[in-house]
């Protein structure tokens, strides 16, 4: 009894400290944005700062229209998550249950194409969308998605792989046809796949640099990362004011992430058959 | 049905021109705090010139050439662009931009303007106008001369008075001074110069003892030479007595940078646009002359950020693209009101040496235009970032004591030769 006890708080220290680590770059970068240049840059440095700057925040607004990029990030965010969503699990579905030639061939194709980097495909896909005058828009940016990428279609067929094939007979036998099939039953025993992929593609897209820099020119149609990048320029010395910036972009993926925990925690408890 | 919406697309922009009207794509590297001013003087410029409408192109700086890159492969690069001086021969030798000789030497008084000539290749053609002029000088930190009582630099010191200066201001966490018998140079707490990269690090102090890196027509490596031995020796002596950082102390600052304007370096050679971060800092500072090699002479390292045109722009959109390039030269008022953000040395002698550059902090700006006497470039070519990549993979070995300097020396030779014949040798 005792014993379990001690190794019980034992535990507990161990998650407390850990979470501690884990807490304090985050901490840091919080304490660092409401410096001033010379805190922010002073040896050793400060822990703490005093005074506390709050006035970084509101900066941060008159170095750059704050409200135009972040507004474009969630544009841009919110159309790449839908268009992942249905892309990919269409894609996903004819891959795990229609039967059509070559099936296995090109989802390897599919799969090969995850291994070119990035920066391969930039040229060419910025010639595509300068011949479809799409540059300078933020098109370019969710459009991509809608074109469903590997990674996704992966994730998803896996989990339609997962449902029985009973499912599929009883609803045949129901009268549905494969879209519906697709639609009615697939899709909502997936939620806790499609939270992943929601996730996933929000992440990568609030957070992208490399397509909004090359595709964007205009201020206006700046995203929130090429936004806050372009507030430092050459030759800075107000990185505080960045810090700042940053961790208020940081706002939506934490909302995001407390959205998306419930399915989460359900994709845990629901797999197979109730 | 896309390719009828793509047609149509392509239709509709096409028309809307003419009637003399010219649209000039501009490209720049983007800041906060320049983009209004460069907003600003677009405004003027388009009010002179009602038939000339400017639409910008920028980037965060990092971002700006990547894509640079990828529009010159995609052929749409902007008509102008202001290109970092490091960077406009990569452009030029590559046959991007568009030769200015002829409109320099009809336009422009070379007389009247601070390093017109740092464009200018070794077959005498110009490629670019300056936007503005990075120049090296020695930054010194008064309040830290002060505490360890010694005197200011003065502008006939030698690298070896400044290591000298050095030794009295490098501190140990202890508050010992690498003077005294029991400084611990395990834990400094304070540097007396920090030193790093090529523009504010090696290539004064090389170019100052007779050395360098690349001969007069930029394409044969010079390293291995009795005078940047002599040069490397003065480095390494001062780094592995940690009078000035290593390139792997540098990791545990933010940024190499920061030393200064964070008062944990006495002095630095540093570039016009670090006033900017030490008045930021509130450091109470002043800049004197770099200091003398061995034999008298000095160097200053240069950058000319300029304004160079597309080769493919041509007819009505070059002209535009050259009467910008005047309006940003040739203008006192254009100038002066760049020159207010304090990122660059205005190009223009009259408004360099005008009151309003000359006054405010630090309080002895005149010697950024002394510095022009003996200034240079850092032996820019077209394949300037690749040798000097390698050049510092050489040179940092030795400088963290890894290798004798000799080896790296010769290493780094035969590198950067090989990066030049790659190129050159084609």
């Amino acid at each position: 009894m005792k014993l379990n006890r001690v190794r019980k708080s034992a535990g507990y220290a161990v998650i407390i400290v850990s979470s501690l680590v884990m807490i304090l770059p985050f901490l840091t970068t919080l304490f660092n944005s409401l410096k001033t240049y010379a805190q922010y840059t002073a040896v050793p440095p400060k822990w703490f700062p005093s005074p506390i700057q709050w006035s970084n925040y509101s900066e941060v607004w008159k170095l750059g229209p704050f409200g135009q990029y972040t507004l474009n990030s969630v544009i841009v965010t919110v159309l790449s998550v839908g268009g992942a969503l249905i892309s990919c699990s269409m894609v996903a579905y004819a891959f795990a249950r229609l039967r059509f030639p070559f099936k296995n061939t090109l989802f390897m194709i599919v799969l090969g194409t995850m291994m070119i980097p990035p920066v391969v495909l930039i040229i060419p896909q910025f010639v595509i969308f300068k011949s479809l005058h799409m540059l300078d828009t933020l098109t370019p940016l969710w459009i991509i998605e809608w074109l469903a990428q590997p990674f996704g279609i992966f994730l998803m067929r896996q989990a339609f792989l997962m449902i029985p094939k009973d499912y599929e007979e009883s609803a045949k036998l129901d009268g549905c046809n494969p879209f519906q099939i697709y639609w009615k039953i697939f899709l909502p025993m997936c939620k806790p796949t499609f939270a992943t992929l929601a996730v996933f593609t929000f992440m990568t897209k609030w957070n992208e640099i490399l397509s909004p820099a090359i595709f964007l020119t205009s201020k206006e149609n700046f995203t929130l990362p090429i936004g806050i990048l372009s507030m430092a320029g050459q030759w800075s010395g107000n990185e505080q004011y960045m810090v700042a910036a940053a961790l208020m972009s940081l706002i939506p993926i934490l909302l995001v992430f407390l959205f998306a925990e419930k399915y989460f925690v359900q994709g845990t408890n629901s797999s197979g058959i109730k | 049905m896309t390719l009828l919406a793509a047609l149509l697309i392509s239709g509709c922009s096409s028309q809307g021109k003419g009637s003399g009207e010219v649209e000039l794509k501009l490209g720049f590297y983007s800041s906060a705090q320049s983009d209004e001013k460069m907003q600003e003087l677009i405004t003027k410029f388009q009010e002179k010139h009602p038939n000339i409408k400017i639409k910008t192109e920028s980037s965060p700086y990092n971002q700006f050439f990547q894509k640079l890159d990828t529009q010159i492969a995609a052929e749409s690069a902007p008509d102008i662009w202001l290109s970092d001086g490091v960077l406009v021969p990569k452009y030029a030798e590559r046959g991007v931009l568009k030769d200015l000789t002829e409109w320099i030497q009809r336009d422009l008084k070379s007389e009247e303007y601070y390093g017109l000539d740092f464009n200018k290749d070794a077959s005498g053609k110009y490629w670019g106008v300056p936007q503005g002029i990075q120049i090296a000088v020695l930054y010194y930190n008064k309040d830290m001369f002060d505490e360890a009582q010694v005197d200011y630099p003065i502008e006939d010191w030698t690298w070896d008075d400044l290591k000298a200066a050095a030794e009295k201001l490098t501190k140990d966490s202890n508050g010992k001074y690498a003077v005294d018998s029991s400084f611990d140079k395990n834990k400094i707490s304070q540097y007396g110069l920090t030193f790093f990269s090529i523009t504010e690090g090696w290539m004064t102090v090389l170019k100052s003892y007779g050395g360098g890196v690349l001969n007069d027509t930029l394409d044969q490596s010079i390293i291995h030479s009795p005078e940047n031995k002599a040069a490397l020796d003065w480095i390494v002596d001062g780094m592995q007595r940690e009078l000035f950082p290593t390139p792997s102390d540098l990791k545990s600052f933010q940024s190499n940078m920061a030393l200064f304007p964070s008062k944990a370096a006495a002095m630095r050679i540093g570039i016009y646009a670090r006033t900017i971060d030490a008045n930021n800092a509130g450091l109470n500072y002043d800049v004197s002359l770099l200091p003398m090699g061995p034999d008298g002479i000095r160097f200053s390292p240069v950058i000319a950020n300029s304004w160079v045109i597309n080769k493919k722009a041509d007819g009505a959109v070059a002209d535009a693209a050259w009467e910008w390039v005047k309006f940003w030269a040739t203008e006192d008022e254009v100038q002066k009101e760049w020159a207010s953000l304090g990122e660059a040395v205005p190009v223009k002698k009259s408004v360099a040496n005008s009151e309003q550059f000359l006054n405010g902090s630090p309080a002895n700006k005149q010697a950024f235009l002394d510095s022009f006497e003996f200034a240079g470039t850092l032996d820019v070519n077209a394949v300037w970032s690749e040798w000097v990549g390698k050049f510092n993979d050489n040179i940092n070995r030795a400088f963290e004591g890894e290798i004798p300097v000799d080896q790296a020396m010769i290493q780094a030779d035969q590198e950067v030769q090989k990066v030049l014949d790659e190129f050159y040798k084609k």
